[in-house]
């Protein structure tokens, strides 16, 4: 696979206050990555530096293979859509995308064609013709994502794209993120502080922190990495649960079993390292209990969610 | 929708056109250029009544009249320009659109030349409105002809002016309420002069205080050419001033704009 986006050491700093802190991250064509931190973390800081609108203070780094010194050609070969991104209400959405095709230097007749073919894509065709000031706030996000497609960039920068969406939003931008990933090829940089978007809809995640970098990887890897289960709160039969209690302190893994209170055959399980091991495995666990014929109703992990691995990682730093 | 795009190859021509034509269309459809003419239209009507009235009562002469009126068109004609110009800018900014044509390939230099060119659309359309009220309160003395020339050239070197200059501030604002607040306060002071007594031009400090300033020069030629009859090359000079404020300044804006224009007011630190 090919590196659209190569940041090495990327620091960015407004007077006294550091907001991005020696970034670095590679991206790859058709990865979705998502980046993720706590209000004020540098995430549209990091955004607005690799999208050339604000100079690093140090460090360097490339987007599809053209270096940070050549901004023109990069603004080229991007999407961005901006946190916040405001649009001119009386114009319609067609007007609006075709002025953007044609600044990219298509002529009238193809930004027009373009314009419609994308609006069709992001679900704006019926409203072409209206104008944006009547159109809902997802369906503006919705044609920002149309607009930062106009020409076909490498990568694409979105940050915060389901800020203020319903759920119905939401799940139409994000579906709109991982088609971007899918059909075109392109890079996907989703700067976002909700959890859930970055498990159902990026391939990699970057945690920035107070401008750093706390993480950066595939989602399965940086969960692992950082969190890895502790805890698991799993059912029997009521009858089997003495049975079971047994079972599961035999196994290596299992620093401590307990029946929860007031929940007949409801357990709750603590895993712990044993002899320096990264002991933390449940599998083991649950096939002592299979073994040993009892039905296991459920079974939940705690601390198996990127939100987990979000909380230790933004918290401990 | 790619094959749509594939064929239309990007082309590397100016894009100002491209910027003006999106802002006429956005100032003219939109109606705020429309409801600023209206406005204009009403206080030239009040004005060209009551010069036209006080002409009939032989308070005032009839090239009096007729310079009057071009004088307040050429005033807040080149004000509408400003205003528009003080948006372009800064108005984007507090309306969130400055970042996505910042990402485009558009030189900053080449969306303040469209932004320019379509504020002084403002001026042309003041100028167009303000034509019908001079033929009807010169006719018959001969002046209808050179008061259009004179209010057109003196009206767009203060539009192009004091438009730059709005948009100069604009680059650096913030606020679309601070441009406006600040491009007033200089307009208001650039006019201050014209306020003045006669007795106090009359000194070489009073008459250089008229002259550099280009507001009040080109008033003055107005003045000159409308009121007194006098010829064109006779008082060019006092067209030095403004010719000068409007070259420099329209130079200056896109110049600036390719250094400074960045996405928060005031200067990157």
């Amino acid at each position: 696979m090919t590196l659209v986006v190569e940041a090495h050491g990327i620091a960015k700093r407004f007077g006294q206050l550091l907001a991005v802190e020696d970034l670095t991250v590679e991206v790859q064509a058709g990865d979705v990555l998502g980046i993720l931190g706590p209000n004020g973390a540098g995430k549209t800081t990091a955004v607005r530096v690799l999208t050339t609108i604000l100079k690093p203070s140090r460090g360097t780094f490339s987007v599809a293979g053209i270096p940070h010194s050549r901004p023109d050609e990069i603004r080229r070969r991007i999407g961005v859509l901006p946190e916040s991104a405001g649009y001119p209400g009386v114009q319609t959405g067609e007007q609006y995308l075709q002025y953007h095709a044609r600044l990219y230097g298509r002529s009238r007749a193809h930004a027009r064609a373009s314009a419609r073919s994308l609006l069709d894509e992001v679900g704006l065709l019926d409203r072409s013709r209206s104008p944006i000031a009547t159109y809902s706030r997802g369906m503006r996000q919705r044609l920002g994502i149309a607009r930062a497609l106009v020409n076909e960039p490498a990568v694409v920068f979105l940050d915060e794209p389901t800020l203020g969406l319903d759920p119905a939003g939401q799940k139409q931008v994000l579906g709109n993120v991982r088609a971007i990933a899918r059909e075109r090829g392109a890079a996907v940089l989703l700067s976002t502080h909700l959890l859930h978007e970055v498990e159902q809809s990026c391939s990699h995640v970057l945690i920035l922190n107070r401008g750093r970098n706390v993480a950066v990887g595939t989602v399965s890897d940086v969960i692992s990495r950082a969190a890895a289960p502790r805890r698991a709160r799993l059912q029997v039969g009521p009858e089997d649960a003495d049975r079971a209690v047994s079972t599961l302190a035999s196994v290596r893994e299992v620093e401590l079993v307990e029946h929860a209170e007031g929940q007949p055959g409801s357990l709750t399980v603590r895993f712990g390292a044993r002899n320096g091991e990264q002991g933390s495995s449940p599998n083991d666990a649950v096939r002592a209990l299979v073994d040993a014929g009892i039905a296991l109703l459920s079974f939940e992990l705690d601390g198996a969610r990127l939100g987990d691995a979000f909380l230790e990682m933004t918290e401990a730093t | 929708m790619s094959a749509a795009q594939a064929d239309g190859k990007p082309r590397r021509a100016p894009s100002w056109p491209i910027v003006l034509e999106r802002e006429l269309r956005d100032l003219w459809t939109g109606g705020r250029a429309l409801v600023l003419c209206l406005a204009f239209s009403l206080l030239l009507s009040a004005i060209a009544y009551l010069v036209a009235t006080n002409t009939d009562l032989n308070f005032l002469e009839q090239r009096e009249s007729v310079g009057l009126t071009l004088q307040v068109s050429v005033a807040v004609g080149s004000l509408l320009a400003l205003l528009v110009a003080g948006d372009a800018i800064s108005g984007e900014r507090e309306r969130g659109t400055l970042e996505t044509l910042l990402l485009t390939p558009l030189s900053r230099r080449q969306l303040v030349v469209g932004k320019l060119l379509a504020a002084l659309s403002l001026w042309l359309a003041a100028f167009a409105v303000t034509a019908p009220y001079v033929w009807k309160l010169g006719r018959g003395v001969g002046i209808v002809v050179d008061a259009l020339a004179v209010g057109f050239v003196v009206g767009t070197l203060l539009a192009v002016f004091l438009a730059s200059l709005g948009m100069l501030i604009s680059l650096f604002s913030g606020s679309n309420r601070f441009t406006l607040s600040l491009s007033l306060f200089v307009l208001l002071a650039l006019f201050a002069p014209s306020q003045l007594p006669s007795s106090a031009e009359k000194g070489w400090a009073g008459e250089l205080l008229v002259r550099i300033n280009p507001v009040t020069a080109g008033e003055h030629f107005i003045g000159r050419i409308v009121v007194n009859g006098h010829s064109w090359s006779e008082d060019i000079s006092w067209l030095v001033a403004p010719v000068v404020a409007a070259v420099l300044f329209a130079v200056l804006a896109p110049l600036v704009a390719g250094r400074f224009l960045q996405l928060r007011g005031g200067v990157e630190g």
